[in-house]
């Protein structure tokens, strides 16, 4: 997970109750399986400096904003890249929502292919300072798989 | 009795928590008062410093450092080749007193944008042909803005004035007046010539032509109006005001200095710690500039007058896209279009309705009453609304964050009081200015 400094904080998005010791057990074990069975899927997907990283079970999302950091009441695009644990990912859908005040953008984002497994989208911008929650809805042609990501834009 | 005055003042400061610095200013007061009259009045000097300057936190210092630095940069607008030119400035702030721009000849700009009322009217809805539905905003620092009008129905400070110039409620002037006036007046003609003249670009072709003024005809005349417009917006871009109190207080504590800090009003201080804390305030009222430039519903009625509602923002978006004036259209000066991305990209949602846009809190001592139906009369009515405000009446999918504050009476007075000291002490002047143009070869 790469944290940008400064103004900007990210976390990726994870469980928000802490479970029983047993089931915490058990999860790592299947988190282990799932990371040992999709490392060759993700690998493309490894950390870069300057970009976040969202995991859900059966996708990855490396992601940049540009121009970075983003600042509050400025547009922002982001470079995307998708890895799906079972084939290709087809396609891509992003928005970003601020969880606490019940609210998204102002503005709707446009997303283009770019190359390979890769996407650019234009027209983010966070309006407030605050956490902001980025979804990626990723069609991984066995079904769509939401991944999000929380950071918080001072 | 000096040792003794001493280790009771360092007792006294540690309870009391000073900083370091803090401490050794105070410390310098202090030592002479006590050489000079003794402990009772070592008392009395150390309680009323360290109550006037209690130390900021690492955190509010940051969240002040975000309302600054100020006066912010008016960036040149991209989609007006007249921005920041003497010559269009000139004409501009001519144009914006003249009365000729109204074809009765009884209205400007300045009308309802009045020097001596912030540049506002200090009425609660603005009076044009006959009473309009908006209170007057301010134009104080405008040029610092994206969305322009209670609504955000212009992307662009020229398609702003545009506005009032085209609606038959106000000015209710036509291309062929405004050009008109341009073309017959002399010193406009000449200011025109030396601020737009040396290309300008053919609309919808993107080709720029050589120098020459529009002609007669429907195409040139409307091309001279949003010139007028383009120039109105290159003199707004000038109206920024100076430094407020709250700035003393951003600098000295960007700089350090404690003894400057500690000139802030105390209850100002207590204010600004409840606008950035538990109020929440400066989530909307964000940046340097107080304001996020965005639209939010906060609890006020948007009926107008029975079976007459005012849509807000929702009408404001449809506005903008509608408009041949926007940043996406021919009459824009940037090729690119890059600076209307926000009006390519601007949603559209249900949440819109009732929406309005947050305002610059600078100066607004200066421009009540207040809201955008100016339903508000005084500064303290606008805290309590806040402090009150009917969580029933706001739209469902509307701000969350909004919840009533329950201030108490002097925690109100204290946000009142902060809000003073936003005030600018020093504004260049705006009045009109006979416009002397040399032409140029």
């Amino acid at each position: 997970m790469t944290h940008n400094s400064g103004a900007l904080t990210s976390e990726g998005l994870v469980a928000t109750q802490r479970p029983h010791r047993a089931m915490r057990v058990l999860a790592a074990a299947g988190v282990a399986l799932v990371a040992a069975s999709c490392a060759s899927a993700f690998a493309a997907c490894d950390a870069k400096p300057g970009a976040m990283r969202a995991v859900s079970p059966n996708a990855v999302v490396l992601f940049q904003p540009r121009p970075a950091p983003i600042k509050v009441g400025e547009l922002f695009a982001l470079d995307v890249e998708v890895c799906a644990t079972k084939g290709e990912a087809r396609g891509v859908s992003m928005d970003a929502t601020m969880p606490e005040h019940k609210h998204g953008m102002n503005y709707k984002p446009v997303v283009k292919k770019s190359a390979g497994n890769t996407w650019s989208a234009t027209g983010f911008m966070f309006h407030m300072p605050g956490r902001w929650q980025f979804a990626f809805e990723v069609d991984t042609g066995a079904g769509r798989e939401r991944v999000l990501h929380i950071l918080t834009v001072e | 009795m000096v040792p003794a005055a001493t280790v009771w003042l360092a007792r006294v400061l540690r309870v009391l928590r000073a900083t370091p610095a803090h401490l050794a200013k105070i410390g310098q007061v202090v030592l002479v008062t006590a050489l000079m009259a003794g402990p009772a009045s070592v008392a009395q000097t150390v309680a009323t410093n360290t109550a006037a300057a209690p130390a900021w936190s690492e955190q509010e210092k940051r969240a002040i450092a975000r309302h600054g630095p100020w006066p912010q940069p008016v960036l040149p607008d991209p989609s007006n080749r007249a921005s920041g030119k003497a010559d269009a400035i000139a004409l501009g702030r001519a144009l914006f007193f003249d009365v000729r721009l109204s074809p009765k000849g009884d209205m400007a700009c300045a009308s309802c944008h009045q020097p001596g009322r912030a540049l506002a009217d200090g009425r609660d809805r603005a009076h044009g042909r006959e009473r309009l539905d908006r209170n007057t905003p301010g134009l104080w620092n405008t040029g610092l803005g994206r969305w322009f009008g209670w609504d955000g129905g212009a992307d662009s400070l020229w398609g702003f004035a545009l506005r009032p110039l085209l609606n038959p409620l106000e000015l209710g002037a036509s291309a062929a007046h405004v050009a008109q006036l341009l073309r017959g007046d002399a010193a406009y003609a000449c200011l025109h010539h030396n601020a737009f003249d040396s290309t300008w670009l053919q609309p919808g072709t993107g080709a720029t032509k050589a120098a020459q003024v529009p002609r007669p005809g429907s195409a040139g005349d409307e091309r001279l109006m949003v010139d007028a417009a383009k120039a109105l917006a290159a003199f707004m871009e000038t109206l920024q005001s100076g430094k407020s109190a709250f700035d003393e207080l951003h600098d000295a504590l960007a700089r350090g200095d404690a003894a400057a800090v500690a000139r802030y009003p105390e209850d100002a201080r207590r204010g600004l710690r409840l606008f950035t804390g538990r109020g929440q305030c400066a989530v909307c009222h964000f940046g340097p500039n107080f304001t996020n430039g965005e639209f939010h519903e906060v609890g006020i009625p948007y009926l107008i007058e029975k079976g007459r509602v005012d849509p807000g923002r929702q009408g404001g978006i449809k506005l903008v896209r509608a408009d041949k004036y926007n940043l996406l259209g021919a009459f824009s000066d940037d090729a690119s279009r890059a600076s209307g991305s926000r009006t390519r990209h601007v949603a559209e949602n249900h949440a819109n309705y009732g929406q309005f846009k947050t305002p610059s809190l600078r100066n607004v001592e200066l421009t009540a009453p207040y809201m955008h139906n100016g339903r508000l009369a005084t500064l303290r009515d606008v805290v309590r609304h806040y402090s009150e405000i009917p969580e029933d009446r706001l739209h469902q999918d509307g701000e969350a964050l909004l919840k009533p504050l329950r201030l108490s009476e002097s925690e109100a007075d204290d946000l009142v009081a902060f809000l003073v000291t936003l005030t600018s002490k020093t504004f260049p002047q705006v009045s009109a200015v006979a416009p002397i143009c040399q032409p140029r070869k």
